[in-house]
């Protein structure tokens, strides 16, 4: 890996301010033998396949999983079965979005000890765990709990019926966060869900299970099984399940679309992206700026949908990436704890050997790497300090496939076509994000960009009455709003 | 002495034009007068073609105004009523087919108000969630739908500012056949819909292979379990939606049209708090 320091620009203010460290000073207890949720009990789970979560800032182990096993699974789905025919399916809407309501506000209730223990367990800075994972999740079940009274507003012409048990597998960089994109709208619907965590990030789950006993849900309208991608498998193989819905990377994704072939399931998926970031010459370059930072660094760039690709007019590219240099050298790397830290901890060391991959393809293929941040990376623990690529093609393999991580291509264009002609040129379109002040031009691009959601003028933000998802190889099906509720329901 | 009648030469309908297969192999069926009549049978390079021409001739269509779609789709209804006497198939069947035509006529410009949505989101945006077309939609007709089955497999993607391609059972041939003069007629941009004959299975052996089919749409028995399994294992490759269709006795209703489109969700900077941007809010 290279950093090439000569074209560094000074910052001026850097240094004009001291941070004093600022660490969340009450961690969470973890209990140090982790299993499974099945049925409404906590089950210690097999010996056999007992595999470690660490907390990758400092790769310190927190606790040891179980690895579900076939029974394990079987019996899940057999719990999920019997809730949603015995119980769930039943029960009224109204009644069922009570339990989402209890869900919603215990969440709030606790959501310092689920913002420490996310960021422990995932490496992500406390301040978007507390700002962002945390209240987002108990947003999304206060707001699907209300449309399970109304499920028949959301598909005309038809009436609503569940669908009926639903595996759930979801990945490490929002893990309670996806945990709820994926159980409130599966439990509003009338379904019970299996839901498999990542195997990097199972502790917020485990201790959301702790809620569903605190708020009486029914037995078995929730069910968690841990393990690795093997364990997914299994679970969205059963034949016991109607739906499935994943959330991932493209390659997982086809692999499940194959398994699911031929079946009567259903099946949404939620796949990778290589987002473009089209920033126009007329547009307030300051936000701009604040917009591209925030779009490919918040969360050390693991987000399915990150602003990746910038695309920036010829005329201002010189000019707007010394601006995302300065800006870049402000970033506070470090102690995802400490409240000041801007960009934490790369989840796994098998990520940042990934990340180091792409970094030395960078590098073979000409780019010029740049890194820079307000402080050195620790020294232990998984980091890596955001990157941007510059004198890149579009035909560069750091241009066309997913990083996952801190590092951001710039490329350049003149016109909106070529802007436009670039940012779908990728099998992908799951996001994408568009700067200039110029309504007209702002509402052609957006529209003419071949993604599932486009942020104009802004970039990253996330609402449960958004409606998220993707096209061509990013996935199909959608979470959030009234769109998010279609794949859980049967309508005839 | 009675008059020798004129037979017409059976074609396929690709790109506006009226051609045989490429490959110049046909499969011999007998058309409504009893007759032999030779169904072209489609081959890789004529399905590889016409996706060429398909995706050519989608951004076109999917761009024109919902109003001038629905006009064009009335259109179709209007020249099938005009040759109802002269179809091959019984005039109920086509009167049916044509009030399919007008109804799917009036989706256009609604459509997308019924299924879009504006979401009361946390922030300073104005957030919409509308729909796209998802491009080039393959359709297998059933042929127990006859000439209602063929008009639903056209209108409903087209509606919805996609570009068709109908594989034709071959037992449809014919009726496809003269389905194609009217569409030819219809102000339809040459592309848009375009019908091919032939093998089902051998050309879906084909379809499976090419990455640039956005949707498949498989009628019910078009397709044995094990070559649609083999079809939507396939469609994994390149996230293909495959969607099986219903019976087309009934009209693809609001919810049907929707998979037939992507949702797109726009995010409008609209000034309040918190309008630059997302994520940590660095």
């Amino acid at each position: 890996m290279t950093m090439t320091q000569d074209d560094r620009p000074t910052l001026k203010i850097a240094g004009a301010i001291e941070f004093s460290p600022a660490p969340e000073g009450h961690p969470v207890d973890i209990r140090p033998h982790q299993g499974h949720f099945i049925d409404g009990m906590f089950v210690e789970g097999a010996e056999e396949g007992r595999f470690q979560t660490i907390d990758p800032a400092t790769a310190r182990p927190l606790a040891t999983v179980a690895a579900a096993t076939a029974q394990e699974i079987d019996a899940a789905v057999k719990a999920a079965r019997k809730a949603q025919q015995g119980v769930w399916g039943r029960m009224s809407g109204a009644e069922r979005g009570k339990f989402l309501y209890r869900i919603a506000r215990r969440l709030q209730e606790r959501a310092r000890e689920f913002a420490v223990l996310e960021t422990m367990d995932n490496g992500k800075p406390i301040r978007e765990t507390r700002d962002v994972d945390v209240p987002l999740a108990a947003q999304h079940f206060f707001y699907y709990a209300g449309w399970a009274d109304k499920l028949g507003y959301a598909v005309p012409g038809r009436t609503p019926h569940p669908v009926g048990v639903a595996a759930q597998v979801i990945p490490w960089n929002f893990p309670l966060l996806m945990l709820s994109w994926k159980i409130a709208p599966a439990l509003a619907c009338g379904n019970t869900v299996v839901l498999k965590p990542s195997e990097t990030t199972p502790l917020s789950a485990m201790r959301f299970a702790q809620i569903l006993q605190e708020v009486g849900l029914p037995p078995g309208v929730v069910n968690l099984v841990n393990g690795p991608g093997a364990t997914g498998a299994l679970l969205v193989g059963h034949e016991g399940v109607d739906k499935v819905a994943f959330t991932g990377s493209t390659g997982v994704g086809r692999h499940i679309m194959r398994t699911v072939a031929g079946t009567k399931k259903k099946l949404t998926l939620e796949l990778g992206g290589k987002s473009a970031h089209i920033v126009y010459r007329d547009a307030a370059l300051t936000q701009a700026v604040e917009g591209v930072i925030d779009g490919i660094f918040f969360n050390q760039g693991h987000v399915c949908c990150a602003g990746s690709r910038l695309l920036l007019e010829a005329s201002i590219a010189d000019e707007f990436v010394e601006r995302l240099k300065i800006r870049m050298q402000s970033l506070r790397i470090g102690n995802p704890l400490d409240k000041n830290t801007d960009v934490g901890a790369i989840n796994s060391a098998a990520q940042l050997q990934r990340i180091q991959h792409y970094m030395d393809i960078a590098e073979q293929e000409g780019a010029g790497i740049w890194q820079g941040a307000a402080c050195p990376a620790p020294s232990e623990g998984f980091f890596h300090l955001p990157t941007l690529l510059t004198g890149v093609q579009q035909s560069d393999t750091v241009v066309r496939e997913e990083i996952f991580g801190p590092v951001l291509t710039v490329l350049t264009f003149r016109t909106p076509e070529e802007a436009v002609a670039k940012a779908n040129d990728s099998e992908y379109g799951l996001a994408a994000g568009v700067w200039t002040e110029k309504t007209a031009k702002l509402f052609g691009t957006a529209h003419a960009l071949n993604a599932g959601v486009v942020w104009a003028n802004g970039y990253n933000l996330f609402d449960p009455a958004s409606p998220f998802g993707g096209v061509r190889h990013s996935g199909f099906g959608r979470e959030g709003g009234i769109a998010g509720l279609w794949p859980y329901l049967e309508a005839r | 002495m009675s008059r020798l009648g004129i037979h017409k030469t059976l074609k396929m309908y690709v790109g506006g034009s009226f051609i045989r297969s490429e490959s110049g192999r046909v499969i011999a069926h007998h058309s409504t007068a009893g007759d032999v009549m030779y169904v072209p049978r489609a081959s890789r390079k004529d399905l590889r073609n016409t996706l060429e021409i398909a995706r050519k001739a989608q951004p076109g269509w999917g761009g024109r105004t919902p109003y001038n779609k629905g006009q064009i789709l009335y259109r179709i209804a209007e020249m099938l009523e005009d040759r109802a006497g002269a179809f091959p198939a019984p005039k109920a069947q086509v009167t049916t087919a044509v009030d399919r035509a007008v109804h799917h006529a009036g989706w256009s410009d609604k459509i997308v108000a019924v299924l879009s949505s504006i979401n009361p989101v946390s922030s300073g945006h104005v957030n919409y969630a509308h729909l796209r077309p998802v491009g080039v939609v393959m359709v297998l007709p059933s042929a127990q739908d006859g000439l209602l089955g063929l008009v639903e497999a056209i209108c409903a993607p087209l509606l919805m500012g996609n570009s068709v391609i109908v594989m034709v059972p071959t037992e449809l041939s014919e009726v496809a056949g003269a389905l194609s003069e009217v569409l030819a007629v219809s102000d339809v941009p040459a592309g848009v819909v375009n019908l091919l004959m032939g093998d089902v299975p051998s050309v879906m052996d084909t379809a499976d292979l090419l990455d640039d089919l956005d949707t498949l749409v498989v009628g019910p028995g078009t397709l044995s379990p094990e070559r649609l399994t083999a079809s939507e294992q396939a469609a994994a490759r390149t996230m293909r939606r495959v969607i099986r269709a219903p019976s087309a006795e009934a009209p693809t209703d609001a919810m049907g049209l929707g998979r037939l489109a992507e949702v797109q969700t726009v995010w409008m900077a609209s000034g309040g708090p918190g309008v630059t941007s997302g994520g940590g809010g660095y």
